[in-house]
This record gives C-alpha cells, structure tokens and sequence, in this order.
C-alpha cells in the first residue's frame, strides 16, 4: 500500500516553475530516497508536499486522502512531518522545548514522555544540552534536534532534507543507523541526501530528479547499479 | 525634597503601566514585525470601559480592569482577522496603513460618542502617608495590578502550551507549521494579548488621572519611546524601559515645567535610535 502519494504536482516560486508533472510513491514502512543534483527540485518537492508552497497542478494523496490543499500544520497533525533545510530550529528556545513543540500533534502529546525517552537514548547528547538555547549548539548537535524534533511529532511518514549536510563521517554513520531504527519502529521515511551512495545504501526505493521532473527510480539495487547513476552522483 | 522623592515615586509607580503598555506593542512587533498604530486608541478605550461601568452601573474600577481586558483581547483579534491578517507579508508600510486606518475608525467613533471633554472615574482609595511622602493607594493597587499582569504574561508565555507556541511562532513561523502549530490562530491571539496589555494600561490609568477619548495617543508614543529604548520585541527590556521613563516623569517637573516632559522623552528616543538602535537590552533578532 501507499501511504503517500504525489500525482503529477507542479510548482515553483512566483512565476517561476520548478516543478513539471512530479510523481512519487511511498510505500507503507519503506524507506525511499530522493536525489537529484544541486538546483534539481528535491526541496521545492518537499515543501510542496508539505504545503509550504501550494501546488500549482496535480495531487497529493495521504492515507488515501488528498491533502492537496491542507495547510501544513494539519499535515503534521495527520502524521506527515518533515525536518527541513538548514535545519529551521527554534533558536531562542531551549532544546527540550523545541523537542515540546516537536511534539504539538495531538498524537504526539499523549506519548511525549515516552517519546522524549527515546529521544534521549537516540541522542544522549541532546539530553546533557537540555536546557540549552537551541541556537548556541554546536552545527552537528543543531542536526540531532531537528530529525528529534521530528521524531517527537511521531510521524507516519517523516521526510528529511539533508541529513548529513555539513556533519562528521562519524556523526553522519550515527544518523543513518538512527534512520535504521526508525525504520524498525514502523516510520515511513522519504530521505533528500547528498550522500548518494550511502543513501542508496539503505533504501529500499530511489527516485533520481532532475529539472523538476523524475528521471529515473527504482529499487535501491536497481539504481546503484545503473551506468548513469553510477556516473552522475557515485562517481565511477 | 520630598516633593521630589513623592513624585519619584509616583513616577516609577507609573512605569509599571507604562511598561505594560509598551509590552503589548513590543509583543505583537516580536511574534509578526507589525507596529501597531491602534494601540493608543485601545488605551483609550481601556480608560473608558472602566469609566463607563463604574459612572453608570457603579461597577468597582477594579472589576472594569477585568472587562476592560476581556475587551481588549476580543478587540484584538477582530482587528487582527480584519485588517492586519492580510498585509501581514506585505511591506511594512501596508500594516502601518491599515493599522492607522483603524486607529482613524476608533478614534472617530469614540469622538463622535464622547466628544473630546474629558473625564475622570470620580473614585478615591485615600493615600498613604510615609514619613513626609504621600502616595495614592489608587496608583499602588494600579501598578501592584500591573506587576501581577507582568508576572501572569511571563508565566503564560513560558509555561503554558499556548504561551509556547506564541513563542515558536515568533521566532520561526514556517517551522511553527511544520511542527503542526496552527501559526495564523497564534498570530491572531497574539496580536489580541498585545491589545489586551493596552487596554489593560488604559483602565488602571483611568483609575488615578484624568482622560480624554485621544488620550490614547499620548501613551502610545511612550510605549514607541519605551520599546525602542528597551529593544522592539523584548518584553523585559519593555518592562524596565518603562520604569526608566516614569522615573524620568518623576525627575524631570523638579527641574523644569511638565510641559518639556514630551520634548525630552522624544530627544531620549532620537539619541536612543541614534546610538543603540537596538535598544539598551537588545531586540528580537
Ligand atoms: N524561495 C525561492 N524563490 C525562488 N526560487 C527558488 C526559491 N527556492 C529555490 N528556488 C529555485 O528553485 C530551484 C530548485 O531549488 P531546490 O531548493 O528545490 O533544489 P534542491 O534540489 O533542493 O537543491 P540542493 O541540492 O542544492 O538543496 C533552484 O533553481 C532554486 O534557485
Ligand atoms: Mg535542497
């Protein structure tokens, strides 16, 4: 089954389309990675998705719902979350209450303390910073919050955009193992990564994006081992 | 000496009002980057929700406090949906516009009503006499009240879950919504809460002076003079902003005639703009 699905969705910015007749599907309990070169779409996608930007054209369907024009806080409290770009914390608040915030679906309330248990064990780092200002943390510990943030709104589906951007190899091995467990707690992930490879890695789906439009998907296996994707973004 | 040590502390009695004021401008500039041209009007219409329930139904001023900020808050937020909601993206200048227009509506509804003679709630507590100063027992409930409302505003915005999301929103609105925050509702309470602190300040001043329906502006641009000097969009630096200034009223008839009050309050706030344009205590971003 599908639990989210984007029919033929344009969009862009004032006049400017980015997005030309985009189609994804996310398979229930799947983890689906989104790539694509820089400039390519994979963030306008997100946000259009999310209803930070209405589509101009096409369909969103969530749960067999068209949420096409829901405003995105109602996506959250449906259970479809994402941790943008550039992270968009909140800087002057302390990191347990951005994790408080995190957590406003209604859904999530009910089980915030166990949720933020889990957290906590997930990023034990956060749990030293608790009532640090989230905006005075270290770039790779502002990473952390923003996928916990995510996590506490427990999300059906939960998209990320850049995961490892800007992180230690270290850090990023971390995330992607969180990413794993995630995904054994039943979580719908659509991953954006510039890591391409290690995307692929441990996805079970990939769609390749360009100019605004799909290019190319497949299994994960599938695209890793095809000529052009091992050109373009693995390099050899 | 002791004139001067009274009107002092009438002065810093005061500032507690002031600052509240200024709390409700500095509130709703902080959470959507709007300044507020209507709040001397809701002042005024504070004074005259206490005046008009204890004149003609002899409902205690205190109680007029309450309803005054019911009110207020209702207020708000019918002018936030009408008027401000939809040029809350747009430039500065289209907020400022439509805000001034209401400002305009009330203050023509209110003279055409009231006229422009004016009033006083005609209500006495006595004084308190300490040592060789005395002091209304009028100004020290109003500015204990204010003090309580101070403290309420600080345990709501940090302590509640409403009061919260007014605080994410303010800070970063997209990714209030993104964490599932209705942020537009928020707005609109906010902007409500921010009248409210108005039309609070109105009522409690109404109880120890004197008021006309234009009064309003008067306090208006002290709470323009306190915000910038405590920093737009920091309700503490509000706070003490407003104490500065009504101590600066208590020390400043010792020296010269009231009448300069407005000229050095406004020189203060050109230096002020002009040397720390964020204000003593920094503002928001
Ligand atoms: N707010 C905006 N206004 C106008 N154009 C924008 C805006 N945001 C993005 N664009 C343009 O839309 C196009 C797609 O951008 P998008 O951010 O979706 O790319 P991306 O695939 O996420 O790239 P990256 O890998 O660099 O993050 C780019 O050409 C970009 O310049
Ligand atoms: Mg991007």
């Amino acid at each position: 089954m599908n639990i989210l699905e984007i029919h033929d969705v344009s969009a862009g910015y004032g006049e400017v389309q980015i997005l030309w007749g985009t189609s994804i599907e996310l398979r229930d309990g799947m983890l689906t990675s989104l790539v694509g070169s820089n400039g390519a779409g994979k963030t306008t996608t997100l946000r259009t998705i999310m209803g930070l930007i209405k589509p101009w054209q096409g369909k969103i369907t969530f749960e067999g719902n068209d949420i096409s024009h829901l405003p995105a806080h109602e996506k959250a409290e449906r259970g479809l979350v994402l941790v943008p770009e550039g992270r968009q914390l909140f800087t002057d608040m302390t990191v347990e209450e951005n994790l408080e915030m995190g957590a406003s679906p209604q859904r999530a309330r009910v089980n915030y303390a166990k949720n933020l248990e889990r957290v906590y064990e997930l990023f034990p780092r956060l749990k030293e910073r608790r009532t640090q200002k989230a905006g005075t943390m270290s770039g790779g510990e502002q990473q952390m919050l923003a996928v916990a943030r995510g996590i506490m709104a427990e999300p059906k589906v939960l998209m990320i955009d850049e995961l490892s951007l800007g992180l230690a190899p270290v850090l990023v091995l971390g995330l992607f193992g969180t990413l794993r467990e995630l995904k054994k707690l039943g979580i719908t992930i659509l991953l954006v990564e510039q890591n391409v490879q290690m995307a692929l890695a441990v996805s079970d789906y990939g769609y390749v994006l360009a100019e605004g439009k799909v290019a190319l998907e497949g299994s994960s296996r599938e695209l890793m081992k095809n000529e052009d994707v091992r050109a373009a973004y693995l390099g050899l | 000496m002791d004139l001067l040590l009274a009107s002092l502390v009438d002065g810093f009695l005061l500032g507690f009002i002031y600052g509240i004021a200024a709390m409700g401008l500095t509130l709703i500039w902080g959470v959507m980057n709007v300044i507020n041209l209507s709040h001397g009007p809701i002042i005024a219409l504070g004074m005259f929700t206490t005046y008009l329930l204890f004149m003609s139904l002899g409902i205690p001023p205190y109680i007029g406090v309450l309803l005054a900020a019911v009110i207020g808050l209702i207020l708000g937020v019918i002018i936030y949906l009408i008027a401000v909601q939809r040029v809350i993206d747009a430039p500065h200048l289209s907020s400022l516009l439509a805000t001034f227009a209401v400002n305009m509506i009330i203050i023509g509804i209110g003279t055409a009503i009231f006229t422009t003679s004016p009033r006083n709630v005609d209500f006495r507590l006595g004084a308190l006499t300490l040592g060789s100063i005395t002091l209304q027992y009028t100004r020290i409930i109003a500015a204990l009240i204010a003090i309580l409302v101070t403290g309420g505003l600080y345990y709501f915005l940090y302590r509640t879950r409403l009061g919260k999301y007014i605080r994410a929103v303010a800070n970063n609105r997209s990714a209030a919504e993104l964490v599932g925050i209705p942020s537009n509702r928020v707005v609109a309470i906010s902007f409500g809460l921010g009248t409210m602190l108005a039309a609070i300040a109105g009522a409690l001043i109404a109880t120890f002076l004197p008021f006309t329906i234009l009064a309003g502006g008067t306090y208006e641009t002290k709470s323009f003079v306190i915000s910038v000097l405590g920093g737009l969009g920091n309700p503490v630096g509000a706070l003490i902003g407003g104490l500065i200034l009504g101590l600066l009223e208590g020390i400043i008839p010792a020296f010269t005639q009231t009448t300069w009050v407005p000229v050095i309050e406004f020189v203060l706030f050109v230096i002020i703009l002009l040397v720390r344009p964020n204000g003593l205590f920094g503002a928001k971003e």
